[in-house]
């Protein structure tokens, strides 16, 4: 039996090889995961051990709230065996770039480390307090150079000037990379960032072990400190980092499992015919003696072959797309500095890979093995193999109807309960099942929908479109299986279409209804001046200049942040939103506040509340509940209150609307000129908010589509593999309509419109599953969303599957429209 | 005898060669074969197995090509014409009849039928239709598929599109081999009645000397080699010349 296995498999070699691609691909992307981050830790680890190599005792703060004392560092250099002790300072102080604005979206790190820790690329470590260092990505974005002088605001917004004696690499320090960092001295770093005390002290021996100096140290270093050797920090930072990758990983597998549950469609959907093209020798085997179970092992021992053989090319195609990946992000994204290690196959890898590559083809083949058990011995002596013919059975349907009911069930609830995490969990869950149902429906609805599909080509192209559509659902539950394949990536594809384009289209809303303001001026460090409200005022282009404060207060004797806005908000467009009561009552005595917090402290219309200082507190009215998606401060009291209680407080930002008709770059230099004088000061507009977050939500979804590509590009293989499957069945009746006249290029035409057809039908069945649960799921995010259906996208992804088929089509078409009429006639 | 002869002829081969494959394993299926097949006759082919009649066959309708002579049909040389020509040579002037496999099993037989004439975009002669269907008693079994249907009315069924498009000439190769004597008794004279009624001319090869007489004419092949030919046959005088040449 062993030899005629692999007789077979040889003989169907080429026909398996479509099959292993699909394994390979799967078990590739799956290997191809763990490589990358296992490179990626394997890079951090390497470059933290390098880090604390230098450093043999590390005393650390506790929590970051509070440093180590300044005091600590004599007392911790006074031990004995301490050759050197030295202070880590890590805080924000504001770099100002060439444009006189704070650079970056987020605040400049300012830090101090010894200098032996310093990775510098080029000129000197920082000596004297005049002097400063910038690590690389920024220089080289502003186009810093050593000896300029660059300025830094203080922790208290003053303007202080350095001279850039060298650039350093911030190494794998992720939020170091992500801010962009200036290095001082340990006591400028203090003073710039107003920070109380160092984050970390490192210590060289003078001799000692690292052991026994940590020993020693601990006895001085007090409870607010954790001391560590060399070693310990180096895999505590490690770990820490092992963590965000686990993140990466666990995303990434996600799509491989799609990607090899589709791989395993496409592996049944091939020994499923293999074993229908293979009855009448299966048969044969059975009338000279051949066991049920012996038939079963063979196909299973088959299986077993493909599978490992494949799972083996999977995982070096695995350490290819690894490896690629690894030197894609070194290359294209400077920015995220991604340490590489080697890239290697972690055993683990091999193991995992090996395993689900082997599994996932056994199991897919089961069935049609345990189909192979039944063909009867007599088939060998019929000479016509029989047509397929499939009957819609009752268990069949039963089954789709039970599952259908339980997903429509589910999502019903899920749609209805009030949004949360439970609620889309609940609609995921349904969307499994119906897409179970899908599955188990899939023969039944593949005849209805080729036939629609296949209508237009059977207009367009006469005999051959006819003859496809036919084709297309002689074998229903072959054509089912090969398009539920596609079906599952242009599903998901679909789905987060929907989801992206509902969220564009809700934010979108968003900010127009609530960030109606044209433009926005917030600092990035601390408040905006008083001064630049005043500018703003007086301008005829300008209609509103709406100024928010807040202030650390009280209410009903509790710490809460007290807000107030310029009242001449609530007449404009940017009018808040209120779930109960009226902004229209809101005038001095009364008070607004933020749903979440009225539902926290069971806080009504018409209640007071006391609102103020510690000292000093009164009791306001609510007039008005307000909705948590509106802009106003959570409590806002009326001006002249806040005014009263808490002084003079700078603006925490300020929105403005321009007037309508006025000229948008008038409005825009005028709005300029009054941040202009301070650099953290900054304005936005809000097209430039929606295009960030458009930009944001485009990256994400091409980034998920190009990761769904593979289950696509592996359910093309399923297609294709379907196609030369039924080419090779087929090759008689191709002759025939050969010998009829058809022409070669209509009988290539013939399989590409069959092709079309299944790639179309899949496609149907996932833009529905998409949009329904797309909808759904949205439904489950928030109350209110402005559903939003990305047609254009979707007709893409119809268009793109149809294309996809015609593509897949093209080998199988050409072999059969190859194939001399003659030889095919004789060929048994 | 001169009466057959005096017909133009439907298909010529001239020194007709047939190669297969090259230097040692060279199998000349076809050694230069000089035939005429006459309109509106019935002419058989005959001979041993593995001596040309399929080759012949295949050759004569543009299925295959030929290593060396001449093949017409009609006017027209098919030895020099191209696949797409050939095909479309096929479409207006040839029909087939095969042993098995003759039709498309998605199809019914009344589409399998009609399939010639659509594939070339030809209107069904409604009249011609159902002549055909009446003369071969197919009527209430136009909407089954042929996986519902007999060999003998799957035949039947390949027989009636074989005539349909009326081709200049219909080739047949061993239509009744997989039939019983009766079913195949059916076909024959069904395929005689359409030569002597409908006017066509069939080329049919067989193994069945009771085949072949229901042909005007027989010829007979050996080696790649024509050797004979009988003028009216009865099995008797088919069986006989089939004894002589294998002696
Ligand atoms: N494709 C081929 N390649 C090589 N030789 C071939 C091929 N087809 C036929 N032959 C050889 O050509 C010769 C004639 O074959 P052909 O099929 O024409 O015989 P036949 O008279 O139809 O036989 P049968 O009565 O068995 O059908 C045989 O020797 C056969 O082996
Ligand atoms: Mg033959």
């Amino acid at each position: 039996m062993f030899r005629t296995t692999i007789a077979g498999l040889l003989a169907h070699r080429l026909r398996l090889l479509l099959t292993s691609l699909a394994i390979i691909l799967g078990v590739g992307f799956i290997a191809g995961t763990f490589v990358l981050t296992d490179t990626i830790d394997a890079g951090f680890s390497q470059s933290f051990t390098a880090a604390a190599d230098k450093i043999d005792v590390a005393v650390l703060a506790k929590d970051e709230e509070n440093p180590l004392p300044p005091s600590l560092l004599a007392k911790v250099g006074s031990v004995a065996g301490v050759k050197d002790a030295q202070p880590v300072v890590s805080g924000e102080a504001a770099l100002i770039g060439k444009d006189g604005k704070t650079i970056g979206e987020l605040v400049t790190a300012g830090v101090a480390f010894p200098s032996y820790r310093m990775d510098l690329t080029s000129g000197s470590a920082p000596v004297s307090d005049g002097e400063a260092v910038v690590d690389t990505n920024t220089a080289k974005t502003e186009g810093f150079r050593i000896g300029d002088t660059i300025a830094v605001l203080d922790d208290k917004n003053a303007r202080h000037e350095f001279r850039l004696v060298g650039t350093f690499d911030v190494g794998v320090d992720q939020s170091l990379a992500a801010r962009g960092a200036v290095a001082y001295t340990p006591a400028t770093a203090m003073r710039m960032t107003g920070a109380k005390g160092y984050a970390e002290i490192d210590v060289t021996t003078a001799g000692p072990s690292r052991e026994s100096l940590r020993t020693a140290i601990a006895a001085v270093a007090g409870s607010g400190a954790t001391v560590q050797t060399g070693e310990e920090l180096a895999s505590d930072l490690a770990a820490s980092n092992g963590a965000s990758t686990e993140y990466l990983k666990i995303g990434l597998l996600l799509f491989g499992v799609v990607a090899l549950l589709v791989a395993g469609l496409v592996i049944y959907n091939t020994f499923g015919i293999l074993v229908a093209q293979r009855m009448r020798e299966l048969a044969l085997l059975r009338c000279i003696g051949a066991t049920r179970r012996q038939v079963f092992g063979s196909i299973v021992l088959e299986s077993t072959i493909v599978g490992l053989v494949s799972s083996v090319l999977g995982l070096g195609a695995g350490l290819g797309m690894g490896g690629l990946a690894v030197f894609l992000l070194n290359t294209f994204s400077p920015d995220v500095e991604v340490p590489t290690g080697t890239v290697t196959l972690s055993p683990q890898t091999i193991v995992i890979g090996l395993a689900t590559g082997l599994i996932m083809t056994v199991v897919a083949a089961l069935l049609p093995a345990r189909q192979a058990t039944k063909v009867a011995p007599v088939a060998a002596l019929r000479t016509q193999t029989e047509e397929h013919t499939f009957r819609t059975g009752v268990v069949r349907i039963v089954f789709a109807v039970i599952f259908g009911l339980a997903a429509a069930g589910l999502t019903y609830m899920g749609v209805t309960a009030k949004p949360d995490e439970s609620a889309l969990m609940t609609v995921m869950a349904g969307g499994i099942l119906a897409f179970f149902s899908v599955l188990i429906l899939g023969p039944v609805l593949v005849t209805p929908l080729s036939g629609l599909a296949g209508w237009l080509p059977g207009r367009l192209f006469g005999v051959p479109g006819r003859l496809a559509t036919e084709n297309s659902r002689r074998n229903p539950k072959r054509s089912a299986t090969t398009t539920i394949a596609l079906t599952i990536g242009v599903t998901l594809m679909t789905f987060m279409a929907v989801l992206t384009a509902t969220m564009r289209a809700t934010a979108d809303q968003e900010l127009d209804s609530q960030f109606v303001a044209d433009y926005r001026v917030a600092a990035q460090t601390g408040d905006v001046p008083h001064a630049v409200a005043e500018a703003l005022r007086g301008h005829p282009e300008l209609a509103t200049v709406a100024e928010f404060r807040e202030a650390e207060g009280r209410l009903d004797d509790k710490d809460y942040p007290i807000g107030t806005v310029t009242s001449s908000v609530l007449e404009s467009t940017m009018r808040p939103k209120a779930t109960s009561g009226s902004t229209d009552g809101f005038k001095p005595g009364t008070v607004m506040i933020a749903d979440y917090v009225a539902e926290h402290l069971k806080i009504k219309v018409g209640d007071d509340v006391r609102i103020g200082t510690e000292k000093d507190a009164t009791p306001l009215r609510v007039v008005a509940i307000l909705d948590s998606e509106s802009l106003l401060p959570s409590i806002t009291v009326p001006e002249q209150f806040f005014a009263e209680r808490f002084g003079k407080v700078d603006d925490n930002q300020i929105l403005i609307i321009a007037a309508d008709g006025a000229d948008q770059d008038k409005a825009r230099a005028i709005v300029d000129n009054a941040a202009q004088p301070y650099p953290a000061v900054k304005v936005t507009s809000s097209t430039e908010i929606r295009d960030q977050f458009d930009d944001a939500i485009g990256g994400i979804l091409s980034v998920i589509t190009g990761l769904l590509g593979l289950a696509i590009v592996i359910s093309l293989l399923g297609i294709a593999n379907t196609l030369s499957l039924s080419v090779h069945e087929r090759t008689r009746e191709s002759a025939l309509l050969r010998a009829l006249g058809l022409k070669r290029g209509q009988l290539r035409g013939m399989l590409t419109i069959e092709a079309l057809i299944l790639g179309l039908v899949g496609a149907l069945v996932g833009t529905v599953l998409g949009i329904v649960y797309g909808w759904a799921a949205t439904e489950t995010i928030a109350e209110s969303v402005s559903f939003q259906l990305p047609v254009g996208q979707i007709l893409l992804f119809i268009a793109a599957s149809g294309l996809a088929g015609v593509l897949a089509a093209v080998l199988p078409a050409r072999r059969a429209a190859r194939t001399s009429i003659v030889g095919s006639l004789a060929s048994d | 005898m001169t009466t057959i002869t005096s017909f133009r002829s439907a298909v010529t081969a001239q020194g007709l060669t047939k190669v297969y494959g090259s230097g040692d394993a060279a199998v000349h299926a076809l050694r230069g074969i000089d035939v005429e097949f006459a309109t509106r006759a019935f002419t058989a082919i005959m001979g041993p197995s593995g001596s040309g009649k399929s080759t012949l066959m295949h050759c004569l309708a543009g299925l295959d090509s030929v290593t060396d002579g001449h093949v017409s049909i009609g006017d027209v040389e098919i030895t020099r014409l191209n696949d797409k020509r050939l095909t479309m040579l096929r479409r207006e002037r040839v029909g087939f009849i095969f042993q098995a496999f003759n039709l498309l099993p998605t199809l019914t037989a009344e589409q399998n039928i009609l399939l010639p004439l659509q594939i070339a975009g030809r209107q069904p002669d409604q009249a011609l239709f159902d002549r055909v269907i009446d003369t071969v008693g197919l009527r209430d079994r136009l909407r089954h598929k042929p996986s519902q249907l007999s060999g003998g009315q799957q035949q039947r069924v390949a027989v009636a599109r074989a005539l349909i498009s009326k081709p200049e000439v219909i080739f047949a190769d061993e239509p009744t081999g997989n039939l019983d004597s009766r079913s195949g008794a059916e076909v024959l004279s069904f395929l005689r009645t359409s030569v002597r009624e409908l006017g066509q001319t069939i080329v049919m090869v067989t193994h069945d000397p009771v085949a072949a007489s229901y042909a005007d004419r027989v010829v007979f092949l050996r080696d790649g080699l024509l050797v004979r030919e009988l003028e009216q046959p009865t099995p008797q005088t088919v069986l006989d010349t089939l004894v002589a040449l294998e002696a």
